[in-house]
């Protein structure tokens, strides 16, 4: 305690007291919302809008009598068409005027709702039991023509997938190809073939009764309210009663347009959210009060990221976003990842810093790719091949690629650079020229390779999908992370092994290892070695996930994104060990995954989604960068 | 002018923290003599001489006692300009010069003589003025003819050879005005012979224009050669101050060795067994190792015994080990226990039984950022294959075995530290160096290689090393080759100290040999039987 300065007490304290309100508050609001207390809030809400609803359409309706009267008055008294037109002018302005004056009364303990109240509950009861039993009825529907149409979806796909293939938009997108798998693709069903089912029609009859229930109570309020003005308010008053998908917050902010109905409903409203900031506060005044040792275990960097994290998911949730499928996506993209990331480790183990010539090894994987396409392998077997492809022609350039870093010691990060830039470029003719016959991998027209190729008949899906199950809306990909788990722990055995023990000796202190007569070079082409083939093992990962391959440019970045995660996990260009592989890929990808649709939130109906998903991870990358030299050490 | 001396500096003391490094020295320089600075590495000369330049390393660690005379008055230098002011001037002994200059714009650079012009004169900036070429020409002349130097002042110093270079600086320093005292730290040392007797020659000259000379060196007959009067440290104290023709070399050695205090390791000395087996045998070795050059060094080490090696810093001492161990390029015939020792194969060295504990314990000795126990066990792992087991196909480190290891070492050799897994870099030099040791002695090796294993770490732990190096001797025959610039733990623990300077072994003494006997071979002057110093 006695290490806590006073403004970090007092700071901790008044977190702590703000937090404790916020969340009994939020808590009191989410128990009224259940309880008796919160439905008769939203009863008297109801009510109120109900009534101002009435109100509003009896006055017109009087205009209306008015204005019908005088020109029934004009047309007895035998005038022209001019003078029937004129006398209606003047009625309905006098009316109008008239109308104006009078006050809708809408004050509940005024008004006499004894009437009124048994029939709205009527109304809502019948309202809700039609919805239900459409949403059943629809969906039955939709699963009926989902089960006719695969065949003649396929043939469609066919023809589709020539459309996304656009080589010049894939170029320029580089990452945001990513979000796309956000969206998990839902099947389209045309609903233009349904129609009511014989319960529905019933449960419509039961609330046309209700309604005209409903009519007279409220004609008992607002006795100028006629049976025609009724006829016309009667969709406003059903949508005002109830909408599909109805909840709780829904009601209220549709209802709470015709007058503030108060700070208690408003904390019942906000209950959830009330919760959520108290316990972010909570949090912010536990880490202001253990600051310290927080720094020194996690260091400045990662404390930051770490920080920026929980303001997104507490964004996230104000914004109603789901928490829940927005996490759900960070580990599928920590897990898709993170054998990428892992490849950044025997780079920095064996002393050539950040491998930011990644792509090097993508490329290798990429071609396994092809060729498992090309020579029509499929699911596990066609996955297995690809990797083995991949490995080995990662594993020959990685060995060449060695010997150059050899040759240029002391400039490894330009050199790494210069190569992952290189290598793409050069590629990006090789698709062009490559003989692929395959018409999957090829345009259409044309020469060469397509620029983004689906993995539907290949290996797509196969490891996020294997053992999949869902908690709630949060997917557990088995498979995937079970793969992940798999690297890292071959990864372990490795640095333990002899081998792998003087590897991290020779980036330690390569002078250390050359006293004890390991041969330093040869150590780095292990080390570059491995990291190149883990490119290959981490881009048919990240593929296979994702659900396509990309070839040309894409790649291109997917160096810096591996070396940013690493480093925001904590490594720095010369220590580097696996927890900083985990925790860099979850920060980064979390951090990417939660920022675009919050960032769309904050800003709705613009382009800055964009914008800020490339100032967000060029960020990251930028500041991951600017820790490289001393990062922290734990 | 008219003061007797043109420096006195009386009474100095310098700490830093708990340590002194200078206690109560006193110099006192007269105009147009040549004053020789002598004393060990860190008798406290480069020390002295901070104090004097006004070195900020002084002033920002608490200053100094003690007060310093110019010219009879008391001055204040508190920065390297204030001694330029005074009249002070210093021969580096690494040549601060611009290779891509010529002579004149190395002598007179940022002191260039400058001629106004138009532009200057309109806007009043001395900086718009024009360099006045002919000017600096004459003047480099005049500094260039005072020290000899025949050379043409417009020539470039990229390729000049580095006796020329020493010149070029001992020029710059001499062109400035009013310079009345002259330091030349240890200027001889990357000099030949003949070059040295030239700046020795040119010193005289300097002196005989009324300059005065701090000439910093261990070289003892260079001082008896040059100096006029000898200042000797020793421990950071004024051992003596003498007069050349009133000394001798022998006597000027022994001030330089002196007894100091105890020995910090009490062994009983034992008789040389010169019929012992050879252990290791050296014939004409050569060591590339930059700044520790080793240029012809013959020795023989015998089986069982403690061989000490010491000499001065610089001298090539501590290139013998790091080149029999293939640290270094290294040439020449090697014998271990009768048979060859193939050179430049540090792993071979280690698998015929070798191991050295390095002087560079955080660049070559350890892993900074591993723990403590991947530290210790890392030769044995590498080069024996211990500590591994079968982990499914793979064989891995056994943890539990190294940690057993280490834990077992931590407890003999009193390592502190808070567990086997701390970061090497995060413990003390001393705790350090004896995870080192603890290294060293994980491979079991027959023969070991100590080299400077009390450098930098505390007496306490000094004392535990080296009772651990006898203990290893005396219990497992251990032979151990201990390289140390401080003579006396060599005189401690050794059976037989050989002596190196210049890349060469002068003598090989018993540890009871007399200071002068150190004294002289320190300088590469070997001792005949009489104790009088005679060059070699």
């Amino acid at each position: 305690m006695n290490s806590h300065s006073k403004s970090q007490r007092i700071a901790f304290i008044a977190l702590l007291a703000a937090a404790i309100v916020l969340i009994a508050g939020g808590i009191f609001g989410v128990v009224n919302r259940t309880s008796a207390a919160g439905e008769q809030m939203l009863s008297d809400m109801r009510l109120t809008a109900l009534l101002t609803t009435a109100g509003e359409g009896s006055k017109e309706a009087l205009v209306e009598a008015e204005v019908e009267a005088a020109r029934e008055a004009a047309r007895a008294a035998g005038g022209g068409l001019s003078e029937i037109k004129e006398a209606v002018a003047a009625a309905e302005a006098a009316a109008m005027e008239r109308v104006a004056n009078m006050t809708v009364e809408v004050d509940l303990d005024t008004v006499d709702t004894s009437a009124l109240i048994p029939a709205v509950e009527d109304m809502l009861a019948a309202q809700r039991a039609l919805g239900e039993q459409t949403d059943k009825d629809e969906a039955a529907y939709a699963e009926m023509m989902l089960a006719q149409a695969p065949a003649e979806d396929a043939a469609e796909e066919e023809i589709l997938e020539e459309a996304p293939a656009d080589a010049e938009a894939a170029m320029d997108m580089d990452m945001s190809e990513d979000e796309m798998m956000l969206e998990e693709e839902e099947p389209e069903v045309d609903m233009s073939g349904f129609v009511a089912t014989e319960e529905m029609n019933a449960l419509s009859a039961v609330v046309d009764e209700k309604f005209a229930g409903l009519s007279a109570a409220l004609q008992g309020v607002s006795p100028d309210l006629s049976d025609a003005a009724l006829e016309t308010l009667r969709p406003t008053i059903e949508s005002l009663l109830y909408q599909r998908g109805d909840t709780y917050e829904t009601q209220y902010d549709r209802l709470n347009a015709y007058g503030n109905a108060g700070f208690t409903s408003w904390v019942t409203r906000y209950g959830d959210d009330l919760i959520t900031v108290g316990v972010a506060l909570a949090l912010v005044a536990i880490m202001v009060f253990f600051a310290k040792p927080l720094l020194k275990a996690l260091g400045v960097p990662r404390m930051i990221i770490t920080c920026f994290f929980m303001l997104l998911c507490v964004l996230a949730v104000i914004y109603d976003l789901s928490l829940t499928t927005l996490l759900s996506n960070a580990v599928v993209r920590m897990a898709m990842n993170s054998v990428l990331v892992l490849a950044m480790l025997p780079g920095i183990q064996c002393g050539i810093g950040l491998n930011l010539g990644l792509p090097l090894g993508i490329v290798g994987g990429l071609l396994g790719g092809l060729l498992c396409i090309e020579f029509g392998f499929s699911g596990l077997p066609g996955f297995a091949f690809a990797i083995a492809v991949g490995c080995l022609i990662a594993a020959l350039v990685g060995m060449a690629y060695g010997v150059l870093l050899n040759r240029l010691k002391g400039s490894e990060m330009s050199v790494t650079t210069y190569v992952g830039y290189s290598i793409i470029s050069l590629m990006c003719i090789a698709w062009l020229l490559l003989p692929f016959q395959s018409d999957k991998l090829r345009w259409p027209l044309g020469r060469g390779l397509r620029a983004t190729l689906t993995l539907d008949g290949a290996y797509r899906h196969i490891l996020n999908d294997f053992l999949a199950f869902d908690i709630g809306s949060f997917t557990v990909p088995t498979g995937l992370i079970l793969f992940m788990a798999l690297c890292c722990f071959l990864m372990w055995l490795f640095s333990r092994s002899k081998t792998g023990v003087a590897m991290q000796a020779v980036g330690n202190n390569p002078r250390f290892a050359e006293a004890t007569g390991i041969s330093v070079n040869r150590m780095r082409i292990i080390g570059t070695t491995l990291s190149t083939m883990l490119g290959a093992v981490g881009i048919i990962v990240y593929s296979q996930s994702y659900g396509f391959m990309q070839l040309y440019t894409a790649p291109r970045q997917m160096g810096f994104i591996a070396a940013s995660a690493i480093l925001i996990g904590g490594a720095s260009v010369s220590r580097a060990k696996i927890s900083h592989v985990i925790i860099g890929a979850f920060l980064f990808q979390g951090v990417l995954t939660l920022g675009m649709p919050v960032a769309n939130a904050l800003v709705p109906q613009s382009t800055i989604s964009e914008t800020m998903r490339i100032l967000i991870s060029n960020g990251i990358i930028l500041y991951a960068l600017t820790k490289a030299g001393g990062g922290s050490r734990g | 002018m008219g003061a007797e001396y043109v420096l006195q500096m009386k009474n100095i003391t310098k700490r830093y923290g708990e340590t002194t490094v200078l206690s109560d020295v006193s110099l006192s320089v007269r105009p147009g003599e040549i004053h020789a600075l002598l004393g060990e590495n860190g008798a406290g000369k480069s020390t002295l001489m901070n104090v004097l330049f006004g070195m900020p390393v002084i002033h920002t660690t608490g200053g100094f006692d003690g007060e310093v005379l110019i010219d009879g008055e008391k001055a204040s230098i508190l920065t390297p300009n204030d001694a330029m002011n005074a009249g002070i001037g210093m021969v580096h002994q690494e040549f601060m010069l611009l290779p891509g200059f010529t002579i004149t714009e190395n002598i007179k650079l940022n002191r260039e003589i400058t001629r106004p012009t138009v532009l200057s004169r309109a806007l009043h900036l001395k900086n718009m003025e024009n360099l006045d070429m002919p000017a600096m020409r004459k003047d480099a002349r005049k500094a260039l003819d005072s020290v000899g130097m025949g050379l043409d002042e417009n020539t470039l110093v990229k390729g000049l050879p580095v006796g020329y270079m020493q010149f070029v600086e001992i020029a710059r320093e001499i062109d400035k005005k009013g310079i009345r005292l002259l330091v030349f730290d240890e200027p001889t040392a990357v000099l030949t012979e003949s070059e040295a007797e030239t700046l020795i020659s040119v010193m005289k000259q300097i002196a005989q224009s009324g300059i005065a000379i701090i000439f910093i060196t261990h070289r003892l007959d260079e001082v008896m050669a040059a100096a006029d009067n000898i200042t000797i440290l020793r421990d950071g104290k004024l051992a003596a101050t003498r007069e050349t023709k009133a000394t001798s070399l022998v006597e000027l050695a022994e001030l330089m060795i002196g007894r100091k205090g105890e020995a910090v390791v009490a062994t009983t000395p034992r008789a040389q067994d010169a019929s012992a087996n050879i252990a290791l045998s050296i014939k004409n070795l050569i060591v590339d190792m930059p700044g520790e050059m080793v240029k012809g060094v013959d020795l023989e080490v015998r089986e069982g015994e403690i061989l000490g090696v010491g000499g001065l810093a610089g001298q090539g001492k501590i290139g013998i080990p790091n080149g029999i161990m293939g640290l270094y390029p290294a040439a020449g015939e090697v014998k271990l226990f009768g048979k060859d020792l193939p050179l430049n194969d540090a792993a071979n060295a280690l698998r015929s039984g070798m191991a050295m504990v390095s002087e560079d314990r955080r660049g070559v000795g350890l892993l900074l950022d591993q723990s403590i126990e991947d530290n210790i066990a890392f030769n044995a792992m590498q080069i024996n294959g211990d500590f591994l087991r079968k982990v499914l196909f793979a064989t891995t480190k056994d943890g539990k075995k190294v940690r057993a290891h280490a834990n077992e070492m931590i407890r003999q050799l009193d390592i502190r530290c808070t567990s086997s897994r701390q970061a090497a870099g995060t413990l003390s030099g001393g705790n350090q160096q004896k995870v080192c040791v603890a290294r060293a002695l994980t491979m079991n090796p027959k023969f070991l290689f100590v080299s400077e294993p009390t450098r930098g770490i505390d007496i306490g732990a000094k004392k535990l090393v080296l009772e651990t190096l006898v203990k290893l001797n005396r219990e497992q025959g251990m032979t151990i080759v201990m390289v140390s610039s401080e003579l006396q733990e060599l005189r401690s623990i050794s059976d037989r100290i050989a002596i190196v300077s210049e890349g060469k072994v002068v003598d090989i003494l018993a540890p009871d040999a007399s200071d002068a006997d150190f004294g002289l071979a320190m300088s590469g002057i070997k001792p005949t039987k009489g104790g009088e110093g005679a060059h070699e």
